[in-house]
C-alpha cells in the first residue's frame, strides 16, 4: 500500500509504537479478509442484451421521425468480424440499404434501449420482435419514439404474442396521455380476444374514463367472444 | 400468391437451379405428395403454413426439400386428370391446396372454407416453421428451426424440438416439449381457453413471466420468484395514475436468461423440468 | 479499446468479456442493487461505443471505463431522485444472499474475519470511502489510475485508501461488539 521511502519510515515507526503496531496489524487482517468476500455474478442476461445492443448498434437504428422511417446502415468491413460466433442476433441482417458513412450513427439515437428496443423490433423473426418489445419495457417512459413502435406492434403485428408483450409494455407509458387513447382506439380495432383483454385491463388500470362507451359496446356486441364481453362489463363497473 | 404450375418429375430434372421453384408431382408414385425444392438450399430456409380447415403436421427430416402431402392433392390430381375437352374444372368443394416457393420460403396455404383432412409437411430440421390455422390444430416435431404457430379452435403441440418457441391457441392447448433451447431466443407461449404445458430442458436459463386469469401456474423447477417491483414501483407518474401489479409472476430458472412468457384467460400453466 | 476506436466496433465483445463482471461487481458495491448493476453495465458499454472515438490510446483503458461508469452511476441517480435513497437495512438485506454463501460465522471466528459483518460494514461505508476501497482493493487498480478516475493526485489516493480502512475497521469492530452485546 505504500511506497518505498514511506515504507522505511512507517516500519520505524511502527518499531516504537505498539498501539500502532496493533492498529497495523489489525488493518492488515481486515485488508486479507476483503479479498475472502464472495464475488458477486452478474444474472444471465447481461451478456445476452450486450450482444443485442451490440448487434443494434451495428445495424444503425436512428429514428428521428417517429414510428416506421428507420434508416439503416451496415458496416461492411466489420461484417467480416461478425462471422466466428461472437453472439446470437448480432449478425447483420439481410435487408438493408446500401452502406453509408459508418460514423453517421444519428445522435437522435437517445439512449441504448431506445435504440435496441426499435431495432429488435423492427425484424422478421417473431422472436426477435418479441425481445424488442422486452427492451422497450425498460425505456423511458417519456420515450415517444419507442412508444409509438409499441403502439404499432400492438395495431399491425402478425404474431399475437408479440401484440400481446406489446400492451403490457405499454403500462411502461402510463404517464402519457396518449397511451389511454392509443389503447382505446386500438381495442375498437383488434379481433383476437386475448389482445382485446389485455386492452381492457390496461385501460382499467389506467383509470380512463374515455374508455367508457366503447366498452359498453364490447359487453352489448353479440358476436364478440364471452370472454371479452365479461371483461368489458367488469371493466365498465371497475370504471365507475 | 397464389401460382401454382406444374412441371416435370424431380427425378428427370435434378437440382433445381430456377430463382423461384415449382412443386413437382410423382403422381406415379404418391398422388396425394408434391414435392418442392428450396432456391438456395445452403441458406436460411422458411416454411409458412396458412390454413381455414386443415389440420398441419410437419415433421423435420433429413432431407433438402419440403415434402407436402394431402388428400386434397390426389383429389385434385384426379379432377385435373378427368376434365372434359374444352372445360376446366371450378374449384369447389374439398382441396384447393396451393404450394410455392420464392426466395427460400415455401408456402403452403388452404384457404377454403370447407372440406378438411389433414396436411402432412416434412422439411430440413433446421427450417423456420410459421403456421395459421383456424379450425383445427398444428404438430410440430423435430425441428430445430424459428417455430411460430397459431391456431383459432385446434390444439398446438411441439414436440422434440430446440428452436425457439411463439405458440398460440385461442381455444385449444399448447402442448410444448423442448430437448434444447436455441441460445438467447425469447420464447411466448399464450392460450384464450386452454392448458399451456411446457417442457423444457432441466438446465435451462431463463426468466419467466407468468399470467394467469382463471387458472394456476404449477411446476417442478426451482423457481426464484422475482415479482418484479416495476409495476408496482412506478406511483409518481405526474397525473397521479397508480400502476397497481397485474396478475403477473416474474421469476428466474437457473440465475436467469432469455425471457419466456406465459400467458392464459382460462386455463392453467405447467411447466415441466425434462 | 484501441481498435474498437479505430472502427472495429466488434471488438467491444473482447472488452465485455473482459471487463463486465468487474464492472458489475463495481456497481453492486457502490449501490446494492443488481438488477440496477446490471443496467449500468449495459449502459456503460453503450456509452465506450458512442464515444468511442474519445478514447485515448495513450490513457489507462480502465481509467477511462470507470470515469464513463461513475458518470453513468451519477446520471442514474440524478434520474431516479429521491427513489434511489434506500435505508440501510433494504440494502443490506438485498445482499444478504450473497453473504449466505459465504462460509458461517462459526467457521471464519478469527478477528476481522467474519465476513457477513465485514460485508455490512462495507455497506455501511460513506459512499466515497467505499468507493476508493472497491477501485483499490477490489478492481485492483493502480493508484495512479484511480487518481485519474476521482480526479485527484495520486498521493491523496493513499491518504484516501488508508482512511478508508480505517473507517471500514471502526465500523466493523463496531458491529462486532454490539453482535456480542
Amino acid at each position: 500500500m505504500l511506497g518505498g521511502g514511506e515504507g522505511k519510515d512507517f516500519a520505524e515507526h511502527l518499531a516504537s509504537c505498539e498501539s500502532c503496531r496493533n492498529e497495523v496489524s489489525r488493518i492488515g487482517t481486515l485488508w486479507q479478509s476483503l479479498d475472502l468476500l464472495p464475488l458477486e455474478e452478474p444474472g444471465g442476461r447481461v451478456r445476452e442484451r450486450f450482444y443485442e445492443m451490440l448487434g443494434a448498434y451495428r445495424q444503425g437504428v436512428a429514428s428521428a421521425e417517429p414510428r416506421h422511417a428507420f434508416h439503416w446502415w451496415q458496416m461492411a468491413a466489420a461484417a467480416g468480424l461478425v462471422a466466428a460466433g461472437l453472439g446470437i442476433g448480432y449478425a447483420v441482417r439481410g435487408n438493408m440499404q446500401p452502406p453509408a458513412e459508418v460514423s453517421q450513427l444519428r445522435e437522435e439515437v437517445a439512449n441504448m434501449r431506445q435504440l435496441v428496443a426499435l431495432s429488435l423490433m423492427q425484424q422478421q423473426s417473431a422472436s426477435d420482435r418479441l425481445r424488442g418489445v422486452s427492451w422497450a419495457y425498460r425505456a423511458e417512459p417519456s420515450d415517444r419514439e419507442v412508444l409509438g413502435a409499441l403502439v404499432s406492434a400492438v395495431n399491425h403485428d402478425a404474431n399475437v404474442n408479440v401484440r400481446l408483450a406489446a400492451v403490457d409494455a405499454l403500462r411502461r407509458f402510463s404517464a402519457s396521455p396518449e397511451t389511454g387513447r392509443a389503447a382505446l382506439q386500438s381495442l375498437s380495432k383488434q379481433t383476437t380476444p386475448m389482445v382485446q383483454v389485455a386492452l381492457i385491463d390496461l385501460l382499467v388500470d389506467l383509470k380512463d374514463p374515455e374508455a367508457a362507451p366503447e366498452l359498453r359496446r364490447l359487453s352489448g356486441n353479440e358476436t364478440a367472444n364471452e370472454g371479452v364481453r365479461q371483461r368489458a362489463q367488469w371493466a365498465l363497473e371497475r370504471l365507475q | 400468391m397464389n401460382r401454382f404450375l406444374i412441371v416435370s418429375m424431380m427425378a428427370v430434372l435434378g437440382a433445381l437451379q430456377a430463382p423461384a421453384q415449382n412443386p413437382v408431382q410423382n403422381p406415379a408414385q404418391n398422388p396425394s405428395q408434391m414435392t418442392v425444392a428450396f432456391s438456395n438450399p445452403s441458406q436460411p430456409r422458411k416454411l409458412v403454413v396458412k390454413t381455414m380447415m386443415h389440420r398441419v403436421s410437419i415433421k423435420g427430416y433429413d432431407g433438402k426439400d419440403v415434402i407436402v402431402e394431402s388428400s386434397a392433392i390426389s383429389d385434385r390430381r384426379r379432377r385435373e386428370r378427368n376434365v372434359p375437352p374444352g372445360m376446366h374444372p371450378l374449384n369447389v368443394g374439398g382441396g384447393g391446396i396451393e404450394v410455392a416457393e420464392a426466395s427460400n420460403v415455401v408456402t403452403v396455404s388452404a384457404e377454403k372454407m370447407f372440406g378438411g383432412g389433414d396436411i402432412q409437411i416434412q422439411v430440413p430440421v433446421d427450417t423456420s416453421v410459421t403456421v395459421n390455422t383456424v379450425n383445427n390444430g398444428i404438430g410440430v416435431e423435430n425441428i430445430s428451426g424459428e417455430i411460430d404457430v397459431e391456431s383459432v379452435n385446434g390444439g398446438v403441440s411441439i414436440t422434440n424440438s430446440s428452436g425457439s418457441v411463439m405458440a398460440h391457441s385461442m381455444n385449444g392447448k399448447v402442448t410444448v416439449a423442448l430437448d434444447k433451447v436455441a441460445a438467447g431466443k425469447a420464447m411466448s407461449f399464450s392460450s384464450m381457453n386452454g392448458t399451456i404445458d411446457v417442457t423444457l430442458p432441466a438446465d435451462i436459463k431463463a426468466n419467466l413471466k407468468m399470467k394467469v386469469d382463471n387458472g394456476d401456474v404449477y411446476t417442478d423447477f426451482d423457481v426464484k420468484v422475482t415479482n418484479d417491483t416495476f409495476d408496482t414501483k412506478e406511483s409518481n407518474t405526474g397525473n397521479g395514475v397508480r400502476i397497481r401489479g397485474n396478475r403477473t409472476t416474474y421469476g428466474t430458472i437457473n440465475g436467469g436468461g432469455p425471457e419466456m412468457q406465459f400467458t392464459t384467460f382460462n386455463g392453467r400453466i405447467l411447466i415441466h423440468k425434462k | 479499446m484501441a481498435e474498437v476506436s479505430a472502427g472495429k466496433v466488434a471488438r467491444l465483445a473482447v472488452l465485455f468479456e473482459r471487463y463486465h463482471r468487474a464492472l458489475f461487481r463495481y456497481f453492486v458495491s457502490m449501490n446494492g442493487d443488481r438488477e440496477q448493476a446490471e443496467d449500468l453495465v449495459q449502459e456503460v458499454f453503450f456509452r465506450m461505443l458512442r464515444y468511442r472515438t474519445s478514447y485515448d490510446p495513450a490513457q489507462s483503458f480502465t481509467a477511462w471505463m470507470y470515469q464513463i461508469a461513475r458518470n453513468a452511476g451519477v446520471d442514474q441517480v440524478r434520474k431516479r431522485g429521491s427513489a434511489q435513497v434506500v435505508d440501510i437495512d433494504t440494502f443490506v438485506d438485498r445482499r444478504a444472499e450473497l453473504v449466505s454463501t459465504s462460509p458461517g460465522p462459526e467457521e471464519s471466528a478469527s478477528r476481522g474475519q467474519d465476513l457477513a459483518l465485514l460485508r455490512r460494514a462495507m455497506d455501511q461505508l460513506p459512499e466515497d470511502k467505499r468507493e476508493i476501497l472497491v477501485l483499490s482493493r477490489f478492481q485492483g487498480m493502480k493508484h495512479e489510475d484511480i487518481a485519474e478516475v476521482l480526479g485527484c493526485e495520486v498521493g491523496t489516493v493513499k491518504v484516501r485508501v488508508y482512511r478508508a480502512i480505517r473507517a471500514l475497521e471502526q465500523i466493523y469492530f463496531a458491529l462486532e461488539k454490539e453482535k456480542a452485546s
